[in-house]
């Protein structure tokens, strides 16, 4: 029985409209039965299992590899190691990075240099997992240790060792970005806030399965075959074709169920290049299921990233002008991705906020660290962190209520559409509703009243937290050439095809590579509703695969597009589909296209049920009777109906930085109640509140699933996971054990609300909320500023573990300087 | 091999396993095998056989006796001992420790007896049996030996057990009459990693008569603070002197830093822990 089945009868009802209900999903029914298929279900006949080899220094010098002893053992197929691999490709990656970041060379596997704990210096195949693992051990690698950097800070502006000689420099990107005037909102503020450092850290969204790919070099096609959960398969065939000599059309990407990804899974395009050289040298294909402790060490990890020196003038109504500072952005040790991350966080560049004058400078830091990615919240994320610590800072120093300050300086619902400073228009929204709404749910007055009654002497205290961000959606990839001017890149889109079938089933194929977030659920019920029946009878092809999904460059599932560019897509291609039908149902029963509709699989005439022909009745026509059609109809038609979706952009002002860099703008607004014990630092949240705009909700239900995950990462960042390196680059946290990442019994029962502002820029009114702007980081950490109270220390960390709560508790006592000065101008009420 | 390939038996009784293990250099028992097969998979440890006690039924008896006190077989799961009345009449306590370890997994398989043995200063239960004064009853061929659980830690993976002995049980006195028992842990998030921890057993009798404070993950096994415990001896069940004894903790405690504490943070935390330990055990022999 197929899943589809499983749910068919809940569902058989007619209703209005499919759209905007929270219609079960289609995927639920094999994924919580055990029967989805992961990327480990997956293989190949006569598959040999990779294993790599993997440094355990930050940084040394290869003097060595000997794979003899690895290949000596019964089993071991071939060890393919960096130098080798150096051999079999024309040219390093391909480079976003212009300047001294494009000289960086990155190869399958590590040559000459290893440059952080886990960088692959060498891959063996064999006939089983174990006895890879075994030979792994057997290979030996020579290392002359070098001395490490692992602050991004400290990378560029000491004398740090330089990770990449060709570079020559720790720099990967840098750039200024300014809008405004800052400087004389500076001169003439009534207050300027002065804030040292803060500090956005490392950490990862940890998803339930780790990498995998299964690859074949076939050796008579040329073809290389790749299953995988690559999340952006199409950007990965980019990089890495060109280094391995094969044309696009040489790649058969495809991907099934995938176990979450986060951004994560875009960019382990290395690993896929080494198991494509490796199954060409050992001629068989090479599966690789990635372990729990390599995924931490060497995967991918968020960026982090310090911003220093921030200047924000303040009018003494608590108007605020605008943010200077500079920000020092850790990519760790390789560019996967990277530097798009010095670009994308401008999307937000003002966050919620309406003020004019923003200066930031960007600086891309390399450290032997695990390379960063995107990760759920990418590079907007910090940026909106650190905004709304600004906010907080401001409120907490000057004495303004967070709600009133917040609600001053919020974008107002009467300014959408609204342009920021940098050209970027946000769509719609209500964001003082929001907060209105989130602040009831959580029965804020009765917490105030109780924060204020606990009083000193309990050893508890009470804080109360707002986090206002925004979850940018659907890329304008032009954005792209900000970071380099020389790359042909601009706009975004998704594909769909919809079709019928030859016994008239309905299917629809596209681009995307979902990871949770039931695409074959919501395409299936926009194209119901175009086509008039039930998603049910809708059937969405499983995963992607690039031999018979549709796709386009900017292909798979990330950045908070779907329900704009796939639905989009979908949208387009059924309307074009539901024509064809339409045509040919006005030749089949002789009446004019204008007096059909189709009901439940058939197409019939308005008023007239009698006459109606089923969608089988239409398929036979085209696929296997068309002798008996009008050759313009035989030729024009066949029931396969490609669609690209395009949103409307333009390519972006790369001189001044400016241009429209998203679509659309999703906001969330969360609301949290924490108790901290004084004694511990321990914190525990007593109310969860969630309210998210994402415009059209497309199924409610699915909204809110995507919600409750960004609240657990974001609880999870806040205060139990990080990625930490001690001075030698040894990450502390390489497994579960060390690194706690949020469990059910840790996050709260969240409540949520809902305001739906459609967007006037895309097909169906959505907008994407999928990644969520971090709000629980910044909701938590607000929280815990308030906890702290009126000259309490300042939260400048995002990441808040006991100890850290604990010592902010003990310095609030003290009079230490608190990285946070207020410099008032004569004449401006203090 | 995940596992590197290793020879297993299932000896029929306690008899025979010690025979196997003392003519078996590499032997190892193995209990819930919770631990040691990790130990294993990382390849940490090498074991040639394993000898799997987890069935004897010799090992898996609980029992009260008519003055209270409790044996518990090595090999009884935290899933049993949580739902042992036998266990829940006089060592709530005990279920209580027992059913925060871990997941439902671990257990439906790890063994109080293995949970000591492994002597991992993060294991939840060697604190509490110092500080319940319990006896490691143990079995080698030659015949049996009761050490103290507080001379039975002796470090980071190593205890007083000889190479072929086997824990066979665990004997834990009753709580006296106005005693109580309290066990506090600081750990990263809920049921995890813990930072540090304390248990505590009292008897009060107008003044505090007896009491055991016991430190863990401050050491590499778990300690007993006998400074605090002096400074309780004798004087009134009360906060303010719990907390004035706590505050005895000091420099003499020395505890590792690591991604989930500082030292310095884990000491102070440690009076934490400990005043909270003897303030629930207090209160839990009030209540008696
Ligand atoms: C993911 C994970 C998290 C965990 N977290 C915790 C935690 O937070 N707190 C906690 O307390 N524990 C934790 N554990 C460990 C768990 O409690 C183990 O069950 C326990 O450490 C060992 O018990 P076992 O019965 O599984 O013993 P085994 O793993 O079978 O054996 C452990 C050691 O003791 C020896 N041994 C066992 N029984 C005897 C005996 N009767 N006589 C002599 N030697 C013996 C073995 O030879 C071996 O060296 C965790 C385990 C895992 C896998």
């Amino acid at each position: 029985m197929s899943a589809t089945s499983r749910s068919k009868a809940a569902t058989r009802e007619r209703v209005e409209s499919w759209t905007g209900k929270s219609v079960p999903r289609k995927e639920d029914g094999r994924l919580v039965q055990g029967e989805g298929s992961f990327i480990d279900d997956l293989g190949m006949h006569g598959q040999g299992y990779a294993w790599f080899v993997r440094s355990p220094y930050a940084h040394a010098r290869i003097v060595s590899v000997d794979p003899s002893a690895a290949l000596a053992l019964e089993g071991v197929y071939a060890v393919l190691t960096g130098e080798e691999a150096r051999e079999m490709c024309v040219v390093p990656f391909f480079q976003i990075a212009p300047g001294d970041g494009a000289r960086i060379e990155e190869w399958p596997l590590a040559v000459d240099k290893v440059r952080y704990q886990g960088d692959a210096v060498a891959v063996v195949l064999a006939d089983s997992r174990d006895t890879a693992r075994d030979a792994a051990e057997l290979v030996e690698v020579e290392y002359e240790p070098l001395a490490v950097v692992v602050d991004g800070v400290e990378a560029v502006e000491h004398a740090a060792p330089v990770l990449h000689e060709k570079a020559g420099t720790n720099v990967a990107w840098h750039g200024v970005y300014d809008y405004g005037d800052i400087d004389f909102a500076l001169e003439h503020a009534d207050h300027v806030i002065k804030i040292d450092r803060l500090h956005f850290h490392r950490f990862s969204s940890t998803p339930l399965e780790c990498n995998g790919a299964v690859v074949d070099w076939d050796k008579g096609s040329g073809v290389i075959d790749v299953k995988s959960n690559i999340q952006m398969p199409m950007f990965a065939a980019m990089v890495i074709g060109p280094s391995l000599g094969v044309a696009m059309n040489k790649f058969s990407f495809s991907s099934r169920d995938i176990g979450g990804a986060f951004g994560n899974k875009i960019a382990f395009y290395p690993q896929i290049a080494a198991l494509a050289l490796l199954s060409k040298k050992a001629g068989r294909p090479a599966k690789w299921t990635e372990y729990r402790t390599e995924h931490m060490l060497s995967s991918t990890h968020g960026n982090e990233r310090t911003f220093l020196d921030i200047e924000v003038p303040v009018m003494a109504d608590g108007t605020i002008l605008g943010v200077k500072a500079r920000a020092v952005d850790d990519v760790g040790a390789y560019l996967h991705y990277e530097p798009l991350g010095a670009v994308i966080w401008s999307q937000v560049l003002t966050g919620c906020y309406k003020f004019k004058n923003v200066k930031i400078d960007f600086t891309t830091a390399l450290t032997n660290k695990c390379p960063v990615a995107p990760n759920r919240g990418y590079s907007r994320m910090q940026q909106l962190w650190m905004l709304e610590r600004v906010i907080d800072i401001v409120a907490h120093e000057l004495d303004f209520d967070p709600v009133a300050l917040r609600k001053l300086n919020f974008v107002q619902p009467e300014d959408y559409p609204y342009q920021t400073p940098n050209g970027c228009v946000y769509d719609s929204g209500n964001l003082p509703l929001s907060l209105d709404m989130a602040l009831e749910l959580a029965d804020v007055d009765t917490w105030r009243r109780r924060q204020s009654e606990m009083g000193t002497g309990t050893g508890k205290r009470i804080g109360i937290g707002i986090g206002s961000t925004l979850d940018s959606g659907t890329n304008n990839f032009g954005q792209a050439r900000i970071v380099n001017p020389d790359l042909p890149f601009s706009g975004n889109g998704e594909a769909a095809f919809a079709k019928l079938d030859l016994y008239g089933e309905v299917n629809i194929n596209l681009g995307t590579t979902p990871q949770g977030q039931s695409h074959e659920t919501t395409s299936a019920q926009v194209a119901a509703d175009i086509l008039n029946m039930s998603p049910n009878d809708v059937t969405v092809t499983i995963g992607f695969d690039q031999s018979h999904n549709s796709f386009v460059g900017f292909s798979g599932t990330y950045a908070s597009q779907f329900a704009v560019t796939g639905l989009g897509a979908v949208m387009g291609a059924t309307a074009k589909l539901r024509d064809e039908i339409l045509e040919v149902g006005a030749f089949a029963l002789g009446a004019p296209k204008d007096d059909l509709e189709l009901r439940d699989g058939a197409c019939l005439v308005k008023g007239d049920p009698s006459r109606s022909i089923p969608f089988i009745g239409i398929a036979n026509l085209i696929y296997t009777n068309n002798a008996v059609l009008p050759s313009e109809l035989s030729s024009k038609i066949d029931l396969n109906c490609r669609y690209v979706y395009v949103p409307p952009f333009e390519v972006p002002d790369v001189e001044r930085k400016m241009g429209n860099l998203t679509l659309t703008y999703a906001s969330q607004i969360h609301v949290c109640v924490v108790e901290v014990d004084e004694e511990t630092g321990v914190v525990e949240i007593l109310s969860y509140v969630a309210v998210d705009d994402c415009g059209k909700r497309i199924n409610p239900q699915i909204v809110e699933g995507q919600v409750h995950g960004a609240v657990g990462l974001g609880i999870g960042a806040a205060l139990y996971e990080a990625f930490e390196y001690d001075e030698d680059g040894q990450l502390q946290e390489p497994s579960f054990y060390e690194y706690h990442a949020g469990t059910a019994m840790d996050i709260p029962d969240i409540r949520t609300g809902n305001i739906e502002s459609p967007s006037p820029f895309t097909p169906n009114g959505a907008k994407g909320m999928g990644e969520g702007g971090g709000a629980a980081v910044h909701t938590i950490c607000s929280a815990l500023q308030d906890a702290l109270g009126k000259d309490g220390a300042v939260v400048f960390d995002s990441h808040n573990p006991w100890e850290r709560v604990y010592q902010l508790l003990q310095s609030s006592q003290g009079d230490e300087p608190r990285g946070v000065r207020v410099i008032s101008r004569e004449g401006g009420a203090a | 091999m995940l596992l590197k390939s290793v020879n297993y038996v299932r000896p029929e009784s306690v008899t025979e396993a010690l025979d196997i293990l003392s003519s078996n250099e590499g032997a190892a028992p193995l209990a819930g095998g919770q631990s040691l097969t990790n130990v294993l998979k990382h390849r940490v440890a090498s074991v040639d056989l394993l000898v799997d006690i987890s069935a004897l039924s010799e090992l898996r008896a609980i029992t009260r006796a008519g003055d209270g006190s409790l044996e518990v077989g090595a090999c009884v799961t935290y899933d049993e001992i949580d739902h042992s009345p036998d266990v829940r009449a006089g060592h709530v306590i005990l279920a209580r420790e027992a059913s925060h370890i871990e997941d439902q997994q671990i257990r439906n398989r790890g063994t109080i007896g293995g949970n000591c043995c492994l002597s991992d200063p993060t294991n939840n239960l060697p604190p509490l049996l110092v500080a319940l004064d319990a006896t490691m009853n143990i079995r080698a061929v030659g015949g049996t030996r009761h050490v103290a659980a507080e001379d039975f830690f002796k470090g980071y993976f190593l205890t007083a057990l000889e190479p072929g002995e086997l824990l066979v049980s665990i004997t834990i006195p009753p709580i006296p009459v106005g005693g109580g028992a309290g066990y506090v842990s600081l750990s990263v998030a809920t049921d995890s990693k813990t930072i540090v921890r304390a248990a505590a057993r009292v008897r009060v009798d107008g003044v505090i008569e007896e009491v055991r404070v016991v430190l863990a993950r401050v050491a590499s096994v778990p300690i007993r603070h006998h400074a605090m415990e002096e400074a309780l001896r004798g004087v009134a069940p009360t906060a303010e002197l719990v907390r004035a004894a706590a505050e005895l903790i000091g420099s003499d405690v020395e505890p590792i830093s690591d991604g989930h504490g500082s030292s310095e943070y884990r000491r102070e935390m440690a009076r934490v822990v400990a005043r909270r330990a003897v303030l629930a055990a207090i209160e839990e022999g009030g209540r008696k």
